[in-house]
């Protein structure tokens, strides 16, 4: 089969849809392939998060808040369609010490461009009346937004594809083909496809990709649980978060990490995040960690006890060792390009994300160095 | 509380009193966990008032007698009013949760049974269109008649009942309306004959309603609901229908009640959670993998799964009845009467297959559905808005239908349109699988979950 595509992009989730996008606007036909569907992987096992307050200063922040803004862009491309919602983070903190850290946290995000307003007792609960009365200190992040993943993915592909892309799904790709040190094609189960340009947007499963071409990428699952309520009247206004979990994000302890995330959707369910512990593609569900989650935000949230629990689900985040995404040239293979592993903050990070690829792929200046990202720094023995 | 038993047997219609009984008579210590507070299912409906359970059943005797045989049985400890949310495999052991308990054992016995199947049609969701199963438990369980002028109506020989019954107790109905033709026996005549109790029930039906003068009408379906001033059911649009169940011409009838039974779906949800092997059976169910003695195929071979009854495909009392007896025997790992038990399922089946041909349910009936049909209840998500996942995102499987449109994340997760809408987008066996796996089998409190000690 010959499609003639200027670029292949591997993988239809949130990242593979966004850089399809990105490529598509800068004046490319692309083809997106994926082995299962649209959001067939990570992008729908989560929450849909467009945060910035969940990080400190540094290379993801700038890309964070970069990328918070350029979703409200896409929206404005594409006309919308997937519930892009400004609103609001709250971080609560529980303890002396998580007071103490979250006023330093707010502190330094501020002076790195980050709205972050702390929030007095009395504010607090106006802003989440159903909020623990144990908890008075928090700080409030009007920038963090939401969107529906799924539907996300599907319009922006919908999009490439009304602009002249290709979508096929239901593609497993069996071989990389290269020819002195550069890429040429995918060999899938439907068919060979050539193209002197490939993105490798596979979260999760970037590395076994990567393999396939010869080169290699340390990325590994992080497997995480979430709750879904039964649909309730609106008790939950803002994305609540336990001050805590800012530090859960970035460990890299292997154990569970668990830290009360609690939300209400357009939907009306609830969402309870957020786990994380490293146990490989782990199936199953595990009630240990959903009696855990339960707890934590119960503690956040006392009315919650008497909410029904309707289903839970499970996901894999794509983790690199230094908690960076993955954004740039393969350093083995020229035109294989790497945008994965943006671990729990892939949907946040997505059309920033692609931007850096494109502008990479053609060669202009963007609108931070991507260095920081590079794949060539796990090779360089900078991160081991 | 944590409980230990041999063997545990979790459903308490025909399918597990018989498994619980042969399995406690072969030797073993059963508990028999069931979700209602008396034993019987949904078939035998079990009301505690025994002049009354006789006269609204036609074979209550024979349940009366296993239920009475269960409850006495020493070896057999009954837990009523125990609803299981959560079911896993772990250290060569089956841990089945409830509220407030903790069940483990090496040997399980599902005989989770079935509910009813509805097809969507436009004006299903009108306060008056209801299962026939609903219409037999307001009979049987509260004593209710559901309405003035009730139209039951659907496929299957479970209408018959539930019309005569409502006759019987004084209601009014005003037709039954059956897909299948007044003859679609006709070819099936040798096995009908080898099962002459099922004809003496059909007949005497049969006889019920003639006396009443309720009028049968075959090779029609309700193809539309419409609702009065008053928003509630006020009258069907009823269609004569071709062998496809596409529509040939219409009428119009009035009634209050429009009680409509498209056959029964496995209740699978915890043959799902515990990882057993499942398949899609001829009329499209999903359902337990079994072998010759009813053992399921479980993902971990220190431990014994069986299962018996609806779950392992859709058969009525009598195969129920003889794949719980095999479940039991072989959870006790014995061999009495194995053979002529084996021989009666060998019947029963046949008898079963025999059915699910008369009253197949074709595709035709997508054929009913306008794009404002209602589709997921729950979640209000129209026919149109399934059809266009696939037009405008080009995805035709079922996950993305429901991840783009939240059909079957609601309320009743699928329960009622997830086998509906893998009809609609004639999905393959493997989503029509995984379409009904819940690992919250049962809605719990976030409370509750967070008390649990037990875990």
């Amino acid at each position: 089969m010959n499609t003639n595509a200027d670029a292949i992009v591997i993988g239809a989730g949130i990242i593979g849809a966004t850089t399809a996008l990105a490529l598509t606007n800068a004046g490319m036909k692309v083809l997106v392939i994926d082995r299962g569907n649209i959001a067939s992987g990570t992008t729908s096992a989560g929450e849909g998060n467009i945060l910035v307050s969940d990080k400190a200063p540094g290379p993801e922040l700038d890309l964070a808040l970069r990328s918070r803004d350029a979703w409200f862009e896409i929206q404005e491309d594409i006309g919308g369609g997937f519930e892009l919602e400004a609103k609001g983070g709250l971080v609560v903190a529980r303890s002396e010490s998580g007071v103490v850290g979250l006023r330093a946290l707010t502190s330094v995000q501020r002076q790195a461009g980050i709205d972050a307003q702390d929030v007095s007792e009395a504010d607090l609960r106006a802003l989440e009346p159903h909020l623990s009365h144990s908890i008075t200190d928090g700080a409030l992040y009007p920038q963090d937004s939401q969107c529906q993943p799924m539907l996300a993915a599907a319009e922006i592909l919908r999009a490439v594809r009304m602009r002249g892309g290709e979508f096929i799904a239901g593609a497993n790709v069996t071989a990389i083909n290269t020819s002195n040190g550069a890429v040429t094609g995918v060999v899938t189960s439907e068919g060979t496809f050539n193209a002197p340009i490939i993105v490798n947007a596979t979260g999760t499963w970037a590395g076994q990709i990567a393999e396939l071409a010869g080169s290699s990428l340390p990325i590994a699952p992080r497997r995480g649980f979430i709750l879904v309520s039964v649909p309730t009247r609106k008790i939950i206004f803002h994305k609540v978060y336990d001050a805590e979990y800012v530090a859960n994000v970035s460990s890299g302890e292997a154990d569970l990490q668990s830290s009360a995330v609690v939300e209400g959707t357009q939907s009306g369910t609830i969402l309870i995040g957020a786990s994380r512990e490293r146990v490989g593609f782990k199936d199953g569900i595990d009630f240990e960690i959903l009696r855990v989650l339960a707890r934590q935000a119960i503690a956040l949230f006392p009315i919650l006890a008497d909410i029904q629990l309707l289903r839970a689900y499970r996901g894999f985040r794509p983790y690199a060792p230094d908690h960076l995404p993955v954004i740039g040239e393969d350093p083995l293979f020229k035109g294989f390009w790497h945008n994965a592993g943006h671990e729990g903050a892939g949907i946040g990070l997505a059309p920033a994300s692609a931007q850096l690829i494109v502008d990479g792929i053609l060669g202009r200046t963007s609108f931070m160095d991507a260095t920081p990202f590079s794949p060539t720094r796990f090779t360089r023995g900078e991160v081991s | 509380m944590e409980h230990k038993h041999q063997v545990i047997v979790v459903g308490g219609g025909p399918a597990g009193l018989n498994a619980a009984k042969y399995a406690a008579n072969a030797g073993c210590e059963v508990a028999l966990l069931d979700s209602a507070t008396r034993l019987g299912g949904q078939y035998w409906r079990n009301t505690g008032n025994e002049i009354e359970d006789q006269a609204t059943h036609h074979d209550f005797d024979q349940g009366s007698l296993l239920m009475d045989a269960v409850t006495a049985n020493p070896r057999i400890t009954h837990y009523p009013n125990t609803t299981i949310w959560s079911a896993a495999i772990l250290d060569d052991e089956i841990t089945l949760r409830t509220q407030d308990d903790v069940f483990s054992t090496t040997r399980l016995i599902l005989a989770t049974g079935a509910y009813d199947r509805s097809l969507p049609f436009p004006g299903w969701d009108i306060p008056g269109v209801m299962t026939a199963g609903a219409a037999q438990s307001l009979l049987k369980g509260e004593g209710v008649i559901a309405g003035k002028r009730i139209v039951v109506a659907g496929s299957g020989p479970f209408l018959l009942p539930v019309a005569s019954g409502i006759t019987s107790h004084g209601g009014k109905v005003v037709g039954v309306i059956e897909a299948a033709g007044r003859f679609a026996w006709l070819p099936e005549i040798l096995t009908l004959l080898q099962n002459p109790t099922k004809i003496s029930e059909g007949l005497g039906y049969l006889l019920t309603l003639r006396k009443a003068k309720v009028a049968m009408r075959f090779k029609q379906a309700v193809v539309a609901a419409h609702a009065g001033a008053d928003g509630l059911l006020d009258s069907i649009t009823v269609a004569n229908i071709d062998a496809e169940f596409r529509i040939k011409s219409t009428y119009s009838l009035q009634c209050d009640v429009a009680a409509i039974g498209w056959g029964f779906t496995p209740d699978t949800s915890l043959a799902g959670a515990l990882g057993l092997k499942e398949e899609v059976a001829a009329d499209g169910s999903v359902v337990v993998v079994v072998d010759d003695n009813q053992c399921a195929t479980s993902p971990q071979p220190e431990v014994q799964v069986f299962a018996a009854g609806e779950i392992t495909g859709i058969g009525g009392s009598g195969l129920s009845l003889a794949e719980g007896a095999i479940a039991g025997l072989s959870a006790a790992a014995s061999r009495t009467n194995l053979r002529q038990l084996k021989k009666l399922r060998r019947r029963a089946h046949r008898f079963a297959l025999t059915l699910q041909r008369v009253y197949s349910i074709p595709a035709g009936w997508q054929s009913w559905l306008t794009p404002e049909t209602i589709i997921c209840r729950c979640e209000e998500v129209n026919y149109e808005a399934i059809q266009d996942v696939s037009e405008k995102f080009g995805a035709d499987d079922a996950r993305s239908a429901k991840l783009m449109t939240r059909c079957g994340m609601g309320m009743c997760q699928g329960r009622i349109c997830s086998r509906n809408v893998a009809d609609l987008l004639n999905s393959p066996d493997s989503d029509r699988i995984k379409g009904v796996y819940r690992p919250i089998i049962a809605p719990i409190t976030l409370g509750e979950l967070a008390q649990d000690g037990l875990l």
